[in-house]
């Protein structure tokens, strides 16, 4: 027998990656995301040009769909079905609704299918999933942030041409408490179900109906000071609740929220988001056999 | 001594098989049962080797482990399903092996698929840096070598039009182009030299060359082009089934894979003419391909002469006996027919043989008839397909490897000689 002449490489060598059955509960380290942020603002650019190729209007549809909805309320819910905004005017009600409402509702339904839409991508190449779903998340933010410009002229227009007067400017901040609270309930949500849809396929008809469901528990079309005080428990353990009053409250100066209410929205946030993080992380790689 | 890159450790990876469907609920709460609540092993997924034969699960790899050194360029052969591609996913980070490790140095970009993150929607120049971003380059990378790419995949006029207006051939070009200019200490490659025309072909595996010859890059490549894997890799992995069967230098792996999956049918004979294939007039006994290899495990190539060896027991005597050797190709054409001289034979034992020349047939799959003949001009019997071979190519050092044209590949004397110079 002839001795070996290579040694094995000392213990004390270190290497720079290890892959092992064992999946890992945090995904990346803040390094590697870093390295990929160009990847990042590419996918979120993707998302935006995509959304409006070949279209004539093109990004104008950010601005429109809002209107139409907007409008359709105030003619359904406000002038057929005759259901009181409270003090706001009817317009900018809805409009402050709807906005947040579709953001949530984008960003949890376009997240929640994270692993089954990506699986040709997923499979054939490595880098943080993470990045996909927050690229939805952020190309959704981006169109909020266009709408959010809309209203706030809307609002500017309002009060120098009607008697309305806006709330004072020093609740504004809180308006970005409930955009931060409302899109990463939806981004958690959706990490969570995107997990699932990964591997059941049947969940995704409960992302559908249970949005819609949710909206009718949300104060979406109606403020919640016009619910009943013996049903308001159950408004309140929604989560969104308390954002959507507190977003309106802060626009408009018309919403029924306490700030045990929103420490309440907050203390979920946390847990479902980091719940959902973990899950996410852990549960991804194992996903890739299956879809 | 060199650094190693990538070190591979009793690698295992077990796949689930059958349809996720209202049934894999049902077994996910068990094993959810079974292992977190009553901490006992997964019913449905035990790491034993008797789960081989099982219908429920699928060991894709088996305990494969390997160092690969830095600078190194692996070949990785084997046949469709034989773990090449799903070793080259757990390398990736793509999927998580069942147990087992794998150690690395350096940062991997991996390539199992031409075009991946490609949008159709969007136009050549998004693609670009899209497709380059998600392989791992940064936006710095990427501008350096815009040109480069863009020249490379030949495709300037097209920059701004949507990639879904583009032939296939541009897409794949332009695909292929990202790719190769990627820039990572390790790189893995699935089977995507296999696109395109030949020309650009060519001009990929010419790139493929220059990356791993001049800037030391440690390579993973997966092909079934064994010309490629020669021509590319100093080291090879033969795995089938999942297990590795053989690793060592490509030469030697590449040989050895080649004269195991060679599907030949070389030999055949027949003790009594009662058994024997013929009729009442003529009865083989014996019919064989014989290579003349240097070695005995080395594969048939294009240069390998064969001689064609055959018995028979003729029934009558004085008969004027003439035989012809027939070579088809797979695709059933009549390569040529080439008869034996006549004689007049006894009843009794005859023997043939005829020698096909080393350097004379193309490379693929070939197929014998034998043709016995009465007086020149009367059918004895034709012992049909009787015998087959496979040659495998071989090339030297041309740096080419389209599939080679035509029937035959004599080599012939063919000289190039400068007869003038050019005076400036």
């Amino acid at each position: 027998m002839q001795a070996p002449f290579e040694r094995p490489a000392p213990p004390a060598a270190k290497w720079d990656w290890e892959i092992e059955a064992r999946t890992s509960w945090w995904g990346a380290s803040l390094a590697e995301y870093w390295s990929y942020r160009h990847l990042l603002v590419g996918l979120v650019r993707r998302d935006f040009l995509l959304g409006y190729q070949q279209t004539i209007l093109g990004p104008l549809w950010v601005l429109l769909q809002p209107i139409m909805t907007m409008l359709t309320y105030v003619v359904v819910f406000g002038k057929v079905v005759g259901i009181s905004t409270g003090g706001a005017p009817p317009v900018l009600f809805y409009l402050a609704g709807i906005v947040l409402w579709n953001l949530f509702n984008d960003a949890f339904t376009g997240t929640s299918s994270t692993f089954s839409d990506n699986a040709h991508i997923f499979s054939k190449v490595y880098f943080p999933r993470l990045l996909m779903p927050v690229a939805r998340l952020l190309g959704y933010l981006l169109s909020f942030g266009i709408q959010f410009g809309f209203l706030l002229l809307l609002l500017v227009g309002y009060w120098v041409f009607t008697p309305w007067r806006v709330p004072p400017v020093a609740g504004l901040p809180l308006a970005l408490v409930a955009l931060v609270l409302v899109s990463v309930q939806s981004l958690a949500l959706g990490l969570l179900f995107s997990v699932l849809t990964g591997k059941y396929r049947d969940i995704r008809f409960f992302v559908g109906l249970g949005t819609r469901l949710l909206m009718f528990l949300t104060p979406v079309i109606y403020p919640l000071q016009h619910v009943a005080p013996k049903w308001r428990w159950l408004m309140e353990l929604n989560p969104l609740t308390s954002q959507f009053e507190l977003f309106r409250w802060a626009l408009l100066g018309q919403g029924l929220v306490t700030t045990g209410q929103v420490l309440y929205s907050l203390a979920v946030t946390v847990v479902l988001f980091a719940g959902a993080l973990l899950t996410f992380n852990k549960q991804g790689d194992k996903l890739m056999d299956v879809v | 001594m060199a650094d190693i890159a990538i070190q591979i450790e009793n690698l295992s990876k077990l796949y689930r098989l059958g349809t996720i469907g209202t049934g894999s609920l049902r077994q996910d709460v068990q094993r959810w049962w079974t292992t977190a609540v009553r901490k006992k092993a997964d019913p449905y997924f035990q790491l034993d080797a008797n789960a081989k034969g099982s219908t429920q699960a699928l060991w894709a790899l088996q305990d494969v482990s390997f160092e690969v050194k830095q600078g190194e360029v692996w070949g990785l052969v084997g046949h469709n399903g034989a773990g090449k591609s799903t070793l080259l996913k757990i390398v990736s980070r793509i999927v998580r092996p069942t147990s087992g490790t794998v150690r690395g140095r350096g940062r991997i970009s991996s390539l199992l698929e031409v075009g991946t993150g490609f949008q159709p929607e969007l136009t050549g120049r998004e693609n670009i840096y899209l497709s380059g971003y998600i392989l791992g380059m940064s936006k710095v990378d990427i501008r350096l070598r815009f040109d480069e790419i863009v020249a490379f995949s030949g495709i300037e006029r097209f920059l701004d039009t949507p990639v879904k207006r583009y032939s296939s051939g541009m897409y794949v070009r332009l695909a292929f182009a990202v790719a190769a200019h990627l820039e990572p200490d390790i790189l893995i490659l699935d089977e995507v030299l296999a696109v395109g025309d030949a020309e650009f072909q060519k001009k990929s595996l010419g790139k493929m060359r220059e990356v791993s010859q001049s800037t030391g890059r440690t390579i993973l490549f997966v092909s079934h082009s064994m010309q490629a894997i020669t021509n590319l890799c100093s080291k090879g992995v033969w795995l089938q089934n999942g297990r590795m069967k053989a690793i060592g230098s490509a030469t030697d792996v590449v040989n050895q894979y080649l004269s195991d999956t060679q599907q030949s049918n070389l030999h055949q004979s027949w003790d009594a003419p009662a058994t024997a294939p013929g009729n009442d007039l003529i009865r083989f006994k014996k019919v064989a391909v014989v290579p003349q290899l240097a070695a005995l495990d080395a594969p048939l190539d294009i240069r390998t002469p064969l001689t064609v060896q055959f018995e028979f027991w003729n029934q009558t005597d004085d008969i004027l006996i003439s035989t012809s050797l027939v070579l088809f190709a797979s695709s059933g054409e009549c390569i040529f027919d080439v008869p034996s001289t006549a004689v007049v034979c006894q009843a009794g034992v005859v023997r043939g043989e005829c020698t096909i020349p080393g350097n004379f047939l193309n490379d693929g799959s070939y197929y014998i008839s034998l043709f016995v003949v009465k007086d020149t001009s009367v059918a004895l019997f034709d012992f049909e397909n009787c015998l087959s071979f496979e040659l495998e190519d071989y090339r030297g050092d041309i740096k080419w490897y389209g599939k080679w044209w035509g029937a035959v590949r004599p080599l012939l004397p063919f000289r190039l000689t400068q007869v003038e110079t050019a005076v400036y």
